[in-house]
């Protein structure tokens, strides 16, 4: 613990697990995390967005960001949360829902121990990325959850996963 | 609430304020000394200057004073008595709302004209011989001490979607707790059941209130049309009125908004198609003056809206022979009189000879069809040539509700408009993998509701077969189960959705879940897609 005089700049993140990977996102951008209940499919939407949920009365699309990143889907398991933040698509603000593997905790980084991401050797493409954040000896990855919820990133589908879908599921229906 | 939000409240109701204003002075012309008339023009002067003085817009309440005394002007005079002196009024109106508009963006002063105007009005020479004006000042302070307080309320209605959201939800919260108590075996015991009955009911009524809440009279949107008529008439050389018939009916503030443009077009057609010329109609022995009627019933959980004029109605042969020409149709004779009336709710389909200013662009009413039918809707349309035409436009009374039937596929479940649905039968699958089912003779398609949606898994050996009506006949739609009958709250989904095909939103079921809302006529268009392409 090292100690500090001089007062520092520095963000409060929300930590979580995504694919074995520990990202963040700043706290003021978090509006609450929930347990991760029913969520509805959401037919011919690209595998990324995994459906719907009821937050409260609200209807709230849920993300599963690990997909969006050519990663395998995230598992239901106990301790999948849902990290709800709202983000402003082409004007219209949205709450929407990323599905998580596990909350980590909530970080604070001084804003000059955070890099900008590396060209290359992150697994998720670099311009999702505000930074990577140096904590103790390991890193973080802060998201650009802008730029990632946005309405074009969500719907278009990288060639990889249309692939595997068209392998899985037949392209036309039969009867 | 901040400056800005009163400001916008102010002009909101303002605008109503002279729209009524606008309409009682027109009818006026038509009924002369009509003392609830006068009330009403002077109760509104009066809430528009007491309104502006709050605003601090001292030229609007200025003018408006004004405004009150060149009525009282004339009153004693018994011109506004007579109505003749619309045709003046009407101008000042005008005045007012620019004052008004200016003031709103800071400039708070009367122009010289405008100023000109009110004296002009306090000058009319009195040359009636009629007797002294009717006793409406008397009773026009009680009426205006009760104009006063009639003690409404703007609400955003992004507010009461939360509100519904949440009474919803305690609805659903209700249900759990009923949940609960069975398994530890309390519900039956009074001391329990009681309390619990009676929160129910109070839910059920709180959801109803909040929906009551947004149901808004049409009236003031039809009366909006009053002095575009008048307006749209002179300008084009001819006399009309709009006459509004059962205005009180209501329907949710949702569907209001989506009836404004088509009204508009509606209207607009009306008087540059339908309505003639005065020299014409006198021709064909009508009265000078064309009548536009808007007329809005409530049948059931409808409202339908009618617009009739007594114009000079659809032109048949026109119509077909636009249609030829444009190769719509090969041939006519084996058209019915709808099905040709359709024919102008197409796409830059116009019958007129000229393109004037207001209409006659072939676009118009395709766009009235369109949105009317977005909304769950339907336009049709008769006319008798030489008599008139009408346009009548059914609409739900509300799209926050719908009765759904609730249909489940593997673990997904989804809510099929009743409206839509005009039966089920059983569907034992057979060895063929058949589209097709022979319904009392009729051959209808099918399709696995699992198929269109790609839902993994087997279909179990019984399905459940509903059968929609949709524009070109009927098609079915195999589901697994069958869960019921039931009223949905809407909730539509956002931008991200929009091109998500075959659901038009969603809604939250007793169970918590999410569950969407079909879109009948656009499922219908892709299940045929699909075939084609087999």
């Amino acid at each position: 613990m090292e100690e500090i005089n001089e007062p520092v700049d520095q963000t409060v993140y929300l930590g979580f697990y995504m694919a074995g990977e520990e990202y963040a996102i700043p706290i003021p951008r978090v509006k609450e995390v929930v347990e991760c209940g029913h969520i509805t499919r959401l037919p011919t939407m690209p595998p990324c967005m995994r459906g719907l949920m009821n937050l409260r009365g609200i209807v709230v699309p849920v993300v599963d960001l690990a997909v969006k990143f050519s990663l395998a889907e995230t598992a239901l398991t106990r301790w999948a949360c849902i990290v709800l933040v709202e983000v402003d698509l082409e004007g219209e603000p949205t709450m929407m829902g990323i599905i998580v593997d596990a909350v980590s905790q909530v970080i604070e980084i001084a804003d000059r121990e955070i890099e900008p991401p590396p060209a290359f050797g992150t697994r998720i493409r670099v311009d999702y990325l505000l930074g990577m954040g140096k904590l103790d000896n390991r890193f973080v990855l802060i998201l650009d959850v802008d730029r990632v919820l946005s309405i074009d990133e969500l719907l278009t589908v990288c060639s990889l996963q249309t692939e595997e879908a068209s392998l899985s599921t037949p392209a036309m229906p039969a009867y | 609430m901040d400056y800005k939000d009163v400001l916008q409240t102010f002009l909101a109701e303002t605008a109503e304020h002279l729209g009524e204003m606008e309409e009682v002075l027109i009818s006026l012309e038509d009924h002369p000394g009509d003392e609830e008339a006068i009330k009403t023009i002077f109760r509104i002067a009066h809430t528009i200057k007491g309104n502006s003085s709050c605003m601090g817009m001292d030229s609007v309440a200025h003018f408006a004073h004004a405004f009150e005394d060149a009525l009282a002007h004339l009153q004693d005079r018994s011109l506004l008595a007579t109505g003749r002196s619309v045709a003046l009024l009407l101008p000042a109106v005008d005045g007012l709302r620019q004052i008004v508009a200016r003031a709103a963006a800071g400039d708070d002063r009367a122009l010289p004209e405008e100023e000109a105007l009110l004296a002009r009005i306090m000058e009319i020479e009195d040359d009636s011989t009629e007797p002294t004006a009717p006793a409406a000042f008397q009773k026009l302070d009680s009426a205006l001490a009760r104009a006063d307080h009639r003690g409404s309320l703007r609400v955003d209605t992004g507010k009461l979607d939360r509100m519904l959201n949440l009474a919803s939800e305690m609805i659903i919260a209700r249900g759990r707790l009923r949940q609960v108590l069975g398994a530890c075996g309390l519900e039956n015991r009074e001391e329990v059941a009681q309390p619990v009955e009676a929160i129910d009911r109070l839910f059920l009524e709180f959801q109803d209130s909040i929906l009551k809440i947004r149901m808004v009279p049409l009236s003031p949107i039809f009366r909006q049309y009053t002095r575009t008529v008048r307006d749209l008439a002179e300008a084009t050389g001819k006399l009309a009125r709009l006459v509004v018939e059962g205005g009180e009916a209501e329907v949710d503030t949702s569907v209001a908004e989506h009836l404004r443009d088509p009204l508009t077009h509606i209207i607009r057609n009306a008087i540059d198609h339908g309505i003639e010329t005065p020299a014409a109609r006198i021709q064909k022995g009508k009265a000078p003056c064309g009548r536009i009627s808007v007329r809005a019933n409530q049948q059931g959980d409808q409202i339908i809206i009618r617009i009739s004029d007594d114009g000079a109605g659809l032109n048949r042969d026109r119509i077909i022979e636009q249609a030829r020409l444009r190769g719509i149709i090969a041939d006519p004779s084996v058209l019915t009189d709808q099905a040709i009336h359709r024919l102008i709710l197409q796409p830059g389909f116009s019958t007129a000879e000229r393109v004037t200013e207001i209409s006659g662009r072939g676009v118009g009413m395709d766009v009235v069809c369109r949105n009317i039918e977005a909304i769950r809707g339907s336009v049709e349309i008769s006319t008798h040539s030489g008599e008139g035409t009408t346009i009548t436009i059914r609409l739900p009374l509300t799209l926050a509700i719908i009765d759904g039937f609730v249909v489940g596929v593997g673990d997904e479940t989804y809510v099929i408009p009743v409206d839509s649905v005009t039966g089920c039968l059983e569907l034992v699958r057979s060895a063929e993998p058949g589209g097709l089912i022979n319904l009392r003779g009729e051959a209808v398609p099918y399709v696995r509701l699992r198929k269109l949606f790609r839902i993994s898994g087997d279909p179990p050996e019984r399905e459940s077969l509903i059968i929609v009506r949709h524009e070109a006949g009927q098609a079915g739609f195999a589901v697994d189960d069958l869960y019921g009958e039931g009223q949905v709250v809407i909730k539509p989904l956002g931008k991200l959705f929009k091109q998500l095909v075959g659901v038009s939103g969603s809604t939250v079921l007793d169970n918590g879940r999410v569950a969407l809302v079909l879109d009948i006529p656009a499922l219908v268009q892709e299940s045929a897609l699909h075939y084609r392409s087999i």
